[in-house]
C-alpha cells in the first residue's frame, strides 16, 4: 500500500518539476501587470498586441519557416547520406558515422563561428539564406542518427529480394526499403524541425542585419526585460505542439485488433488517417502559409536604405516607421544583447552596418581599434538640443566629441524599500551592514561590483591599480555573506515583490520600478557612481553614412526623443525633449534626471584593455568562489 | 541428366585481403536438385550470391541458358532467391507479397489472382492471403517466401540455407516439402547449407565446398560412402580418419596392422589416409578381429550405441546396436569394402587446399 502511495507522490513531483515551468509560463501569459512579481488581474490584452507586433510575429514565422525548409532539405539530404553510408563497408562506415556526429557534438559555438567565417569567405550576405544553410548542416547529423538505426534494422535481404523479384534498384528502394525506415525519416524530421527551432548560437553568428528567429528575438530583449507578448506566443506553441502530439498519437479503438477483413475496416481508417495525418498536416499549412504573409510584409524593398544595430527594444518602432515615411529611407534593424557581442559583429565587417549604438566604453574600445568614422555634425543641426553636459561627460570615451552622438544615459546606485531600511541611505556602505544580511542584492558583473566597491573605497572605478583591486575584491568577500543573490535583471523583479531590501540597480530601472511599487526609493551613494552612456556611432564601413547622420538627426528632434523616452523609460540627454515631459514628477524627477553638477564623482566605464579584463575577471571569480 | 543449364567458368572473387573463391568451375543441369554443402566461410553462399546478381565475381563468367549473365543485373535474372530470413516485405499482406514480382511484370489482375491462388495451395496455406507477415510462424514465413518465388516461374531457384531459422521437426518437414514441390513444380534447385542431413536427404547433386574450393562433386550415396579426402569424410557424418600406410594394392597398414581392402593404385609403401565409418565397425570377441581394445566410453543415442574403443593407441569411435558396457574387452573388425583410401596431400599447398580445421 504505502509502496503504491509512494510510486504515485514520485510520479506527481517529476510531473510538477516537469510542467510546473511551462505552467508558470501559461500563468503570466494572463497576467495584467507586466512584472513577473504581481499578479495584476487577469488579461487577453498580450494575447491581442502579439498578433498586432509585427516584429514577433515575423520573427515567430521566420522561424517556423527556417525550421520547416531547413528540416525538410536536411531529412532529404540526411536520408540520402544514411543510405550510402549503410552501404559502404565496415571500415568507411565506422568513419562517416564518426565524421557526421562530429558537428553534432562539436561545441555549437564553434559550429557558428566557423559557419559565419565561412560565409563571410564567400563573400555571401548574411540573411535569410545564410541561417538556412546554417540550419540544414547542423540538422543533417540528426537525421542521419535517426534513419541509420532504422536502416540497421532493416532485413538487407528484403532489398536483395525485391530486385530478385524483378524490381530496378529504385522501385526495390521505394516500395520496399522506405516503407520501413518511414518512422526514423519521421523522427528525423521533427528532430531537426525542433532543433532548429530552438537553435539561437548557430543562428545568431549566421544572421544578418533585419532578420531575427524568436530564439534570438528574445535574447535581445533581455536588457529591458522579456515582453509578456513572448510568454502569449510561447503558450500558444507550447498548446499547439500538445494538440498535434495527441493528435498524432490519437488512434480510434478499433484499431487495436488485427485487422482481418479488409473492407470493413475502411471508414475508421478514413477516420484516422483524418485526425493523424490531415488535421496536424493543415495546422502545420495554416503556420506556414501564415509565415510567408508575414515574410512578405517585413520584406526587404529596393530603394535608400540603412542599416542600424541597436539594443534589443531600445527605440519606439513607431519611431522607425516615422523615419521611414519622412524620408523614403527603408531601415533594416538589428538588435544585439551586450557590447561584447556587438564588438565582433562590428569589427569582423561581416554586416556593414550604417548606425550602431554601443555603450561609453565599447565606443571609446572602437574609437583605439579604429572602427569608427567621424560624424559629420554639420548634417546633425538637432545635436543642440543635447544637454552640454552629457557631451562634456563624453569625452571621458569621447575625447573629442567626433565621434558620438549620446542617445540615452543613466546611472548605477542604491534602490531600497523604505519600508525595510529605516535609516538614510546616501553611501554604499549600507551594502555592507550585517543588519541587512540576505536582504542584498548585487549585480552579478564584475565591472558593476568592483565599480560600486571602488566608488566605495574612493577610488576610481576604472582603476588598475592592483593593490586597490585586491582591496576591493576582499571587500566583496567580506560582502559576501550578506548577499541574498548575485542576479541581473531579477533586481527589478525582486525588489518590486519586495523580496529584498536594497539592490544594486540602474537608474532607468529605477523608475520603472518605483512606478508598480511606491516604497522603493533610488539613491546615488555620495562616494559616486558609474554613469553610463549609450550614443550612436558610425562604424568605418557603412555604406550608407549620410542616411545614418539624417537618422541620427531624426532621433534628437525633441518630439521623437521624447517619444523614444515614454518607450524606454531611460534618461534623454536630449534637454528639449525633457522640456516637453507632461508629468512635472517625472521631468523633474532625481532619478531620470539627476543634476549632474551636484556630482564631481561620477565617472563612465571606461576600456581598461584586455591585461586589465583578466585581471577583473580572475579577481570576480576568487569572488564568486570564496 | 539432361543438358547444362548453369555454367560457373574460373569464378575468382575476394574481399580485400581474403579470397573466397578461388578459380571455381561448376556446372548445374536441368531439373537437378544441387547443393552446395560446406562449413560457414567456404565460399557457397558467395557463389549463390554471384548467382543471383548480387555479387559480381573479380574473375570469371556466369553463364545461364547458353547467355553470358556475369554482368546483369539481379532484377534482368531469370532466377529467383528464397533467402535465409525469408526477407518478407512486412507491410505488405502475403497476397501482396507473392505478387510484388507479377505487378512489376504488368501482369493482369486475374492471373496474378489466380497464381496466387495457386502458390498458396501449393505451400499448403490456402487462405492466408490478407494475413500480415508478423502474424505467421517462421515455417509458414518461409513457405511464403518460396511461394513469393515461385510464381515468377523461374528456370532456377535458388534456395540459401531456407531452413536454417527453423526448428528441428519443423526443418525435417520442410525437407519432404521441398522434394515434393521441385518434383512438382520440375524446375533446377539451387540448395545452400552447411547441414550435412539436409543435403544427403534432398539433393541429387552434393557439392563439398572448403576455403573456397570445390572438394567433392557426387551424389549423396558417393559422398558420403566414398570420401575423396579428410576433409569431406570429416564434414559429411562422423568417421574414424587414420594416418596409415599402403603396403600393396588390396592390402593398407592400420595403426601397425594389416588390414584387406578393396583400393588399388595407389602404388607400395605409400603413405595414405583411411576413412573408416563408425557403423562399419563390428566389434568382436577378444582376439576374434584384427586389433583388440578397451570400451572407453558410451552413450546412448537412441538408434544405435555410441561407443570409444582404445585400441593400439587409437580412439575408435564405434556406432552400433548391441552394447558394450564401458572396460568390456573387444576385438574391432572391418570389412575390406568398408574401409575408404584416400591420398594424403602431398605438399602444403594442396593440404591447405584439401585440408581445413
Amino acid at each position: 500500500m504505502i509502496r503504491k502511495y509512494l510510486q504515485k507522490i514520485y510520479l506527481t513531483l517529476i510531473f510538477i518539476l516537469l510542467y510546473a515551468p511551462i505552467v508558470t509560463l501559461v500563468v503570466l501569459s494572463f497576467n495584467q501587470s507586466k512584472t513577473r512579481a504581481k499578479w495584476g488581474g487577469f488579461t487577453l490584452k498580450w494575447y491581442k498586441e502579439l498578433f498586432q507586433n509585427e516584429q514577433i510575429m515575423s520573427a515567430f514565422y521566420t522561424t517556423l519557416i527556417i525550421a520547416f525548409i531547413s528540416a525538410a532539405v536536411a531529412t532529404l539530404i540526411g536520408t540520402a547520406a544514411a543510405i550510402a553510408i549503410q552501404g559502404m563497408k565496415q571500415k568507411w562506415k565506422t568513419m562517416y558515422m564518426g565524421l557526421t556526429n562530429i558537428p553534432m557534438m562539436n561545441a555549437e559555438i564553434v559550429m557558428g563561428v566557423s559557419l559565419m567565417l565561412l560565409f563571410i569567405a564567400f563573400r555571401m550576405t548574411l540573411g535569410f539564406g545564410t541561417i538556412l544553410i546554417a540550419h540544414i548542416t547542423f540538422n543533417i547529423p540528426y537525421v542521419i542518427l535517426s534513419v541509420a538505426p532504422k536502416l540497421k534494422q532493416t532485413n538487407r535481404y528484403t532489398y536483395e529480394a525485391a530486385l530478385d523479384l524483378g524490381a530496378s534498384p529504385l522501385k526495390a528502394f521505394f516500395k520496399v526499403v522506405f516503407p520501413d525506415i518511414v518512422p526514423g525519416v519521421f523522427s528525423g524530421f521533427m528532430m531537426a524541425f525542433t532543433m532548429s527551432l530552438d537553435d539561437f548560437v548557430i543562428t545568431h553568428f549566421t544572421k544578418g542585419p533585419g532578420i531575427d528567429t524568436l530564439s534570438t528575438k528574445i535574447y535581445t530583449e533581455v536588457r529591458k526585460g522579456i515582453k509578456p507578448e513572448i510568454y502569449a506566443l510561447s503558450t500558444i506553441m507550447f498548446v499547439t505542439v500538445l494538440v498535434l502530439l495527441l493528435l498524432v498519437n490519437y488512434s480510434p479503438k478499433e484499431e487495436e485488433e488485427v485487422p482481418v477483413r479488409k473492407k470493413v475496416r475502411r471508414p475508421s481508417k478514413i477516420k484516422k488517417v483524418l485526425i493523424q495525418r490531415v488535421i496536424p498536416v493543415v495546422i502545420c499549412i495554416v503556420f506556414i502559409g501564415g509565415g510567408f504573409y508575414y515574410a512578405k510584409e517585413g520584406g526587404v524593398m529596393g530603394g535608400e536604405e540603412l542599416i542600424v544595430y541597436n539594443w534589443g527594444e531600445y527605440i519606439d518602432p513607431d519611431v522607425l516607421t516615422m523615419f521611414e515615411e519622412e524620408t523614403g529611407i527603408h531601415v533594416v534593424y538589428e538588435e544585439f544583447e551586450t557590447n561584447e557581442i556587438l564588438y565582433p559583429k562590428v569589427s569582423s565587417g561581416a554586416i556593414a552596418y550604417d548606425v550602431v549604438c554601443p555603450s561609453d566604453y565599447m565606443i571609446q574600445r572602437m574609437i583605439e581599434n579604429d572602427l569608427l568614422s567621424e560624424i559629420n555634425f554639420d548634417n546633425i543641426p538637432n545635436l543642440k538640443n543635447i544637454g552640454k553636459q552629457y557631451l562634456e561627460q563624453s569625452r571621458q570615451f569621447d575625447p573629442e566629441n567626433k565621434y558620438s552622438v549620446p542617445y540615452c544615459w543613466g546611472t548605477v546606485g542604491i534602490l531600497y524599500n523604505k519600508t525595510m531600511v529605516d535609516e538614510p541611505v546616501d553611501s554604499w556602505s549600507i551594502l555592507w551592514n550585517p543588519k541587512y544580511k540576505d536582504n542584498i542584492l548585487m549585480q552579478d558583473s564584475v565591472r558593476d561590483a568592483f565599480g560600486a566597491t571602488l566608488k566605495y573605497l574612493g577610488y576610481s572605478l576604472n582603476s588598475t591599480d592592483l593593490d586597490e583591486l585586491n582591496e576591493a575584491k576582499n571587500l566583496l568577500i567580506e560582502q559576501k555573506p550578506l548577499v541574498q543573490a548575485y542576479v541581473i535583471d531579477q533586481v527589478r523583479d525582486k525588489m518590486i515583490g519586495n523580496e529584498a531590501a536594497l539592490g544594486v540597480i540602474y537608474s532607468g530601472e529605477a523608475i520603472y520600478t518605483q512606478k508598480e511599487n511606491p516604497n522603493l526609493e533610488y539613491v546615488i551613494p555620495k562616494e559616486g557612481s558609474n554613469i553610463w552612456i549609450d550614443s550612436w556611432v558610425i562604424p568605418k564601413n557603412a555604406e550608407h553614412k549620410e542616411n545614418a547622420e539624417k537618422f541620427i538627426n531624426f532621433l534628437c528632434r525633441p518630439d521623437i526623443a521624447l517619444k523614444n523616452f515614454e518607450y524606454i523609460t531611460y534618461s534623454t540627454p536630449n534637454e528639449a525633449a525633457r522640456e516637453l515631459i507632461e508629468d512635472e514628477s517625472i521631468r523633474n524627477s532625481e532619478i531620470a534626471f539627476p543634476d549632474l553638477s551636484r556630482y564631481d564623482n561620477l565617472e563612465t566605464f571606461q576600456y581598461l584593455g584586455t591585461e586589465a579584463d583578466q585581471v577583473y575577471g580572475d579577481l570576480w571569480n576568487k569572488v564568486k568562489s570564496s | 541428366m539432361s543438358n547444362k543449364l548453369i555454367d560457373l567458368i574460373d569464378i575468382s572473387k575476394s574481399y580485400g585481403m581474403q579470397t573466397v573463391l578461388d578459380e571455381l568451375n561448376l556446372y548445374i543441369r536441368e531439373n537437378e536438385f544441387l547443393t552446395l554443402l560446406g562449413p560457414s566461410g567456404c565460399g557457397k553462399t558467395t557463389t549463390l550470391r554471384i548467382l543471383g546478381g548480387f555479387e559480381t565475381p573479380d574473375k570469371g563468367r556466369v553463364i545461364f541458358d547458353g547467355q553470358d549473365i556475369t554482368n546483369l543485373p539481379p532484377n534482368k535474372r531469370q532466377l529467383n532467391t528464397v533467402f535465409q530470413k525469408y526477407a518478407l516485405f512486412t507491410h505488405m499482406n502475403i497476397a501482396d507479397n507473392i505478387a510484388f514480382g507479377l505487378k512489376i511484370k504488368n501482369k493482369s489482375k486475374q492471373y496474378i489472382y489466380d497464381k496466387i491462388k495457386y502458390a498458396l495451395k501449393l505451400v499448403n496455406l490456402d487462405g492466408f492471403e490478407n494475413r500480415m507477415p508478423d502474424s505467421l510462424s517462421g515455417g509458414q514465413q518461409q513457405r511464403i517466401a518460396i511461394a513469393r518465388a515461385i510464381v515468377n516461374e523461374p528456370k532456377v531457384l535458388l534456395l540459401d540455407e531456407p531452413l536454417g531459422a527453423l526448428d528441428l521437426k519443423l526443418r525435417q518437414d520442410m525437407q519432404y516439402e521441398l522434394i515434393r514441390l521441385k518434383n512438382e513444380l520440375g524446375i533446377t534447385f539451387l540448395y545452400v547449407t552447411h547441414d550435412q542431413e539436409e543435403a544427403l536427404t534432398m539433393s541429387d547433386t552434393i557439392v563439398v565446398m572448403n576455403q573456397g574450393y570445390i572438394q567433392q562433386i557426387g551424389t549423396p550415396e558417393k559422398i558420403y560412402n566414398e570420401p575423396e579426402n579428410a576433409f569431406v569424410a570429416d564434414f559429411i557424418g562422423e568417421s574414424n580418419i587414420i594416418s596409415a600406410t599402403m603396403v600393396q594394392d588390396r592390402l593398407v597398414k592400420i595403426l601397425g596392422v594389416n588390414f584387406p581392402c578393396v583400393d588399388e593404385g595407389f602404388g607400395q609403401n605409400k603413405p595414405v589416409d583411411v576413412v573408416i565409418r563408425p557403423e562399419d565397425i563390428d566389434l568382436l570377441k577378444p582376439g576374434q578381429g584384427s586389433i583388440d581394445g578397451v570400451v572407453t566410453h558410451m552413450i546412448f543415442k537412441g538408434v544405435h550405441y555410441e561407443m570409444e574403443v582404445m585400441a593400439n593407441n587409437y580412439e575408435w569411435l564405434v556406432h552400433s546396436t548391441d552394447m558394450f558396457p564401458v572396460g568390456t574387452e573387444v576385438s574391432i573388425h572391418v570389412d575390406p569394402f568398408d574401409i575408404q583410401i584416400m591420398k594424403k596431400p602431398e605438399s602444403e599447398d594442396e593440404e591447405a587446399v584439401n585440408i581445413e580445421e
